[in-house]
This record gives C-alpha cells, structure tokens and sequence, in this order.
C-alpha cells in the first residue's frame, strides 16, 4: 500500500499525458460549478432528449449528513448544498426530464451504528438513486458494503486514506463508491511540497532545515503528522519534534518551551480544533521564534479569528477541498450566502453540490440514473463518472483509478486542469476573510512574512 | 425522580414464570418469523440493533435495577467485549465465532475488577467511580496515537484510535447467506436477546433475586441470616458482564467495526432511558423500554431537529408520572382492575 500510494504522484503523472484528444474528450464532460458549461452540457443533453422542464418521476437523491451531533455545523451546510444543486439542475430540466428531490437521514454523532442504517435507510425507504454526503467518520468504509449491496452511486468526502485501499483492492464490489476530496495523507506532502515552494521562489528563506510537528490524538492529525515526518528527508528536512497533545488544549506552555528551546523553520501543528489553535497563537506570539506556523483545518473557521484575533495574523494552513475565490466559486459563495444568509458557509455547502452535478451529467450521458438493485444502469453512470474531468466549485475533480479518489493538484499532478487544488492559505488581517497564496494559478494573493519573523 | 433510585422500587412484583412464558414465547415466535415476510434490510438493521440495545439493558437492569448497584460502567462493558473480538480478529486472525466467548469472559473479569475497586462504595459515589472508568477507557482510546504497526502509508493504532478498530473479518454469513446475509445476524442477536432474558429471569426468580429482596425489604435481618451484600453484588456484576461483553462481540462483528463512540454519554443516556421508560427491576422491562425508545426515536426521524426535544419530553414525562416505567404502569392498572372486579363480584353477591 505504501509503494502504492506513494506512487501515486506517477500514476497521476501519467494521466497528465492523456492526448489531446482524450483531454478534450474529458472537457466536454467538464462543468463550470453549475454556472456554465456544466449547465449547458446538462441543458443540451436534456434538450436533446426533448426535455424541457423536469416533469417526470422524481428522482430521491439522498444525504446521509450529521443534522445532530458534534459535526452539525457542517451537516447542515451538506444539507444545503444537496437542496442548492437539485434546484439548480431540476431548473434544467432534471435528468432527462426528471427532477430530484433531496431525502436526508442524520448520522447524528458519526458512529458506525449511527452511519450504517442512516444510508441503509436512505436505500430502503427513500429508495435513492445516489447518495452524496459531505463527512462522517465513524464508520472507517464499513458503510461500503450497505452500498454495494445496492449498487446506488455513493459520493463523500471523507479525506480518509483507507477509502483507497478498501475500494483498491475491491474495485468490482465497490464500483459506486467515489471520494471526492483527495485523502488527508496528501496534507503531509503537500506541506513540504509547498514550504520548497515559498524557498524556491524567494518568497521565504528558511533559517534551517528543521520541522517541529505537533500533532493531536486524532487520526486525521496523526495521519498527517506522520505523512509529514515520513516524507521530510525526501524534501530536505529533519523533523526537531514530533509531539502528541491530548485535545483538546488550552495550555500550550510545554510544547512552546520545548519550541523555543530549539527553534525549527517550520511549526506544523496538525490538531485542528480552532479555539485550541487559537490558544496556541495567543501563547506563541508574546515570544516567537523565527518559524513560520501552519496549522490544520481550524484557521478555516472564523471562531479561530475570533478567539486569537491579531495573534493569528500570519498563519498558513490549507485544505484539500474547498470552494475556490475564483469567477466560478465566488458566484457559487454568493448565490449561496443569499440563498442560505450571511452566516452561512459555502464552502462546505460546495463539497454537496459540485458532486450532485457529476453525479446528474454521468446518469444523463449514461441514459438515466439507477435505483437499488438496478446494477446494470448503475455501472453505466460509474464508467462515466470514472472517465470524468469536471471543473467546479471546488475546482477539478478527477479520480486516481480504480482507487476512485480525488487527485490532489499540485501534490500529486502538476496539471491543474487534471487535479482538485489543495489551497493554501494565510490569515494577513484577521478581520478579514483568509487570502489564498498557492496554488497558481487560483492564488488570489501572495504570501506575506508572518508579523514575528525577523528578516 | 428521587423515587426512580428508591431501591422499594426497584424490583417488581415477582410474576409467576407462566407469565414470563406466556409473554416471553408470543414474542419469540413473532420476532423469529420476521425474516420470513422479506422485510427491508433496514427493518433488519433495526431489530438487531434493538437485540444489541435490549441484550445490555436486560443485564444493566440486574445491576442497576435489581442488584441497587448505581454503575455506569455497563457501556464500557460493552465496549471491551467489542474491542477484544476486534482485537483477536485483528491481531490473531482468529475467527470472531472463537473470539465471542473470549469477549464475555474477558468482560466478566473486567467486571470483576471494576467491581472490586467500586462496590465497597455507595449510591452516587458508585456512579461517578464506573463513570470515570467509562470516561478513563475512553480517553485511552482516543489518545491512542502510536504506531502499533503500518498498513501502507497509513499508522494504525492498536485500538484503531479515534478512527475505530475495523478489518477484522466478520462472522462469515456474507459467504454463507450472499446479499441475506444480515438474517444470519439478525437469528444470532435473536439467540443473544433470548439466552440473556432467560439469564436475567433466572437472576430475578431465583435466590439471588430472593436476596436482593431481602435485602431491600430487611437488611438488618437478611444481614444477620448472613446475606453478604458485597459478594452477592459482586456476583450480579460478574454475570451480567458477559451477556455485555458478547454484545459488543456481536455489535463489532455485525458493524465490522467498533470505535470509542460506543462510550458516548448520549449513547449511555439513551440506554439509561430504556431501563426508566420499561421498568427498572423488571424482567421484561428493559425490552419493552429499548422497544419504546427505539420506536419514538423512529418516529421522530422525519423531525430530526424535534427528536432530542421529544426524546427528551418522553424521557421527562416517564421520570415524573410513571417513575416505574411502563411494566410498573401496567402492574398497578392491572391491580387495580383486579381489585375493581374483585369489588364488584362482592357486589354482586
């Protein structure tokens, strides 16, 4: 698994040497966040099948999100992105002429036995088509195989490295099940990937060779933490400290003197709860060291801004799915902060929506989606998605086979067109919204020295 | 609410073993023909939920509501049956047949220790102690963060950390039954309900429930007749751990996963609910409290944001006007109809 996985850069290097022929092939298939050529690729396939407005059978595409429980926040934002896109497509005219209609069930606190009949009811009572969800943790894939037994086409986003060795090694069982954001493990590589970056362009010159990482007791940081520490001596770089912290934390005292006793050129903290983070800024900054500091998922949310305020200017962190600041995603954050409000987050919203349009432009070229048992029909609207390039919200979304995962750009394509970005971004006025640095061609800024480095 | 942990409340009237046989067997043959009609998988799904939930609050019924022992400790219970299946299917490649006896043992030993260190106390000090175990076990699982080995790139924890424990095989009916394969799990979780209901009737009925009886109605007397209350507890916690500890077994093996989730306070609550919602201290009680909850959590499904408000109220409303749960409710009706009928023979004569 590992030579596997870590091949993975070369497996999508080769899909980067796809001919023209077939790039322009997968460019027809490519939408523009429902904006644009998505829009009118499904518009004309519904148009050619003589379809005018949806009117036919509704079709029952579901979520398995968590309305209740500790990820709710999110949950509801899932929620809203599904509802946001069947609109959208049922506004042209559905799939070939039938509309969708969003059925949910709540995976409330993400356990197995929370997830598992959650999507088994999703398949028995709403009878859905599709099932296309945003996060849940608990059930490491052994919801796979409730959806396998029903064949329904099954979209997540659970940035989850096992999904690559479960669907893998099986791709025949698993043939409906696609993650669509690249696997946490990328979030390593794509640190060190871009910390050469910032040194290679002049924009940074580290004052050593050493990384400190610091990581919570979760998986998702510890995967990270290890990607990081695993891959630094192939990047240049001696990892000074790997600490585990039991979260949550609010007393970073030990870990800063053990950080100041040594100080490295990177802090790499891969615990992701923002009011911890933002401790961690608040106690850091009275007495830094010459280190840039990058942090995980927290610096994302506005309550870490909140808490540590001008503590936080300067902090780097990243995320592997997300929608972009571009023309496209920009028009999607604002359609979806007038539809849902000023509060609302668009950017998990996006992770439902981009999926439910290839899931729609699959089934429509595919000659219509298919319900549970219907394996046959089923399989049809998989080859499709499999072969897909579709630029969204999110940016372009196409996936490592037969594992059926995002690929990560530029971690592991350098074509952007081929891969989804893994955005980098910095706090430089925690008033304000995060800029994003990296990567080109979607930056919208450019990186700035963090406030308590000394040239 | 008081009155919930009034220990006089506690058990039931002893009912004859008719009246467990003529509730106990309708109700076997009802659930075991189920299969039969074809239901939904997701029908299927539910009732063997509903075998994992009523097997544990059957047995944490014997300690809570029959042996007065105020634990909290019967999840975590549950949790090391799930994690030792888990663990022997991981680590030894045994199969999960061979490893659901070492999950209910290794409970009951478990149980022994928690018991030791926690039933010389009393009341809410009992509480806190097995809750704090639940929580310490908890944290241990989480915090779980080393390398016990690589699977790729991927470190995996030798608990499974706060991703869960999982590839460990299952109990081989996918092989067996093809896409019916959730019937072989719904009959072996039917057999689990059944073998520990008879376990408990056999606690309640028998000298041990005779004990607990006595020592409720006259400890100074049962004391002197030389009734130890700390071995006799110690007794019901060993027992009802192994029923515990093979639900978890069965859980793991049926979800082909178990994670610290299993040790959620909302989780415990729930459970907690069935037990006050059926009847603490009666047999059939807790079944018919993991019926009711089960179902209103059901029904509550298409109103996602009201189901912990009507979870809540549910819960709420049992607690203050039939503290003795549904069973108890039934009882005094069926009293005083008797008593009724009984006045209006006299009546009549």
């Amino acid at each position: 698994m590992f030579r596997r996985t870590t091949s993975r850069p070369a497996a999508a290097d080769q899909t980067t040497g796809l001919n023209r022929r077939n790039f322009l092939k997968g460019l027809s298939l490519a939408g523009v966040g429902g904006a644009a050529l998505s829009s009118s690729l499904l518009g004309d396939l519904n148009l050619k099948a003589g379809v005018k407005a949806a009117e036919g059978e509704p079709i029952p595409v579901g979520g398995a999100v968590p309305i209740t429980g500790w990820a709710a926040a999110d949950g509801i934002e899932f929620q809203r992105g599904l509802e946001m896109a069947c609109e959208d497509i049922n506004a042209m005219g559905g799939i070939l002429g039938r509309q969708l209609k969003p059925v949910f069930e709540d995976t409330k606190e993400q356990g197995a036995d929370n997830i598992i009949p959650a999507i088994q009811r999703l398949i028995d009572r709403h009878k859905v088509h599709a099932i296309i969800n945003g996060y849940n943790t608990g059930a490491v894939t052994a919801e796979y195989d409730t959806v396998a037994d029903s064949g329904v086409i099954y979209m997540h986003h659970n940035t989850d490295i096992v999904h690559h060795d479960t669907v893998g090694k099986n791709p025949d069982r698993y043939f409906s099940i696609f993650m669509n954001d690249p696997a946490e493990y990328w979030y390593g590589k794509g640190l060190l990937k871009f910390l050469n970056g910032l040194g290679d362009s002049g924009q940074w010159k580290r004052p050593n060779n050493k990384i400190a990482i610091v990581t919570g007791s979760q998986n998702y940081s510890v995967v990270i933490a290890n990607a990081i520490r695993d891959n630094a001596k192939e990047f240049g770089w001696d990892v000074s400290l790997y600490e585990t912290v039991v979260v949550p934390i609010s007393e970073w005292g030990p870990t800063l003197q053990k950080l100041r006793n040594d100080p490295p050129a990177c802090i790499a903290v891969t615990h992701w709860v923002p009011q911890d983070l933002a401790q961690f800024c608040i106690q850091f900054k009275p007495n830094p060291t010459n280190s840039l500091v990058y942090m995980q998922y927290g610096p994302s949310l506005a309550a870490f801004r909140e808490i540590g305020k001008e503590n936080t200017n300067g902090v780097l962190y990243s995320t592997v799915v997300a929608s972009l600041q571009d023309e496209i995603g920009t028009e999607f954050n604002n359609r979806y902060k007038a539809k849902f409000g000023a509060s609302a987050s668009p950017l998990a919203g996006a992770q439902a929506y981009d999926p439910t349009f290839m899931w729609a432009i699959a089934s429509a070229v595919s000659g219509g989606s298919g319900g549970p048992g219907e394996i046959d029909q089923n399989k049809k609207v998989s080859n499709v998605l499999r072969r897909m390039i579709y630029r969204g919200t999110l940016g372009t979304t196409k996936y490592f086979l037969p594992e059926q995962a995002a690929i990560p750009y530029p971690d592991a394509t350098k074509d952007p067109s081929l891969g989804m970005p893994h955005q980098y971004l910095q706090i430089q006025d925690f008033t304000k919204e995060p800029a994003l640095i990296a990567p080109a061609p979607y930056e919208t800024s450019t990186f700035q020295m963090p406030p308590w480095i000394k040239a | 609410m008081l009155s919930l942990f009034n220990p006089s409340n506690q058990l039931g009237r002893p009912s004859s073993l008719r009246l467990d046989l003529s509730v106990g067997l309708p109700l076997l043959a009802f659930l075991a023909i189920i299969p039969i009609f074809a239901p939904s998988n997701y029908l299927i799904g539910q009732l063997i939920l509903f075998f994992l939930w009523g097997t544990v609050v059957t047995q944490w019924n014997l300690v809570f509501g029959v042996g007065g022992i105020f634990s909290l400790a019967q999840m975590a219970l549950f949790a090391f049956g799930g994690f030792v299946t888990g663990i022997i299917g991981l680590y030894l490649g045994w199969s999960l047949w061979a490893a659901l006896p070492l999950a209910g043992f290794g409970s009951v030993l478990f149980s022994l220790l928690v018991g030791l260190a926690c039933l010389r106390l009393r009341g809410p000090y009992v509480a806190l102690l097995t809750l704090a175990i639940a929580q310490v076990m908890y944290l241990l699982i989480i915090t779980d963060t080393d390398c016990f080995y690589m699977e790729g790139v991927t470190c995996r924890n030798f608990t499974g950390g706060t991703r869960g424990l999982a590839k460990y095989g299952d109990f081989g009916f996918r092989d067996l039954l093809g896409a019916k394969w959730a019937i072989g799990h719904y009959y072996m979780g039917l057999v689990m309900l059944v073998l520990s209901t008879i376990m408990s009737i056999a606690i309640i009925r028998g000298p041990l429930g005779l004990a607990f009886r006595a020592l409720r109605d006259n400890p100074a007397y049962a004391l002197a007749r030389g009734l130890d209350r700390f071995k006799y507890q110690l007794f019901v916690f060993a027992m009802s751990a192994f029923f515990t500890g093979i639900a978890g077994g069965v859980y793991a093996g049926h979800f082909k996963v178990i994670g610290a989730n299993v040790l959620y306070l909302s989780l415990l609550l729930f459970l907690l609910a069935m037990m006050i919602v059926g009847g603490m201290g009666r047999v059939w009680g807790p079944i018919l409290g993991a019926a009711a909850l089960m179902l209103a959590d059901e029904a509550l499904k298409d109103y996602v944001e009201w189901r912990n408000i009507g979870l809540g109220i549910v819960i709420a409303l049992f607690a203050m006007l039939w503290p003795q749960g549904i069973v108890g409710a039934l009882e005094t009706v069926w009293a005083r109809l008797k008593r009724r009928l009984r006045g209006d023979g006299a009546t009549a004569t």
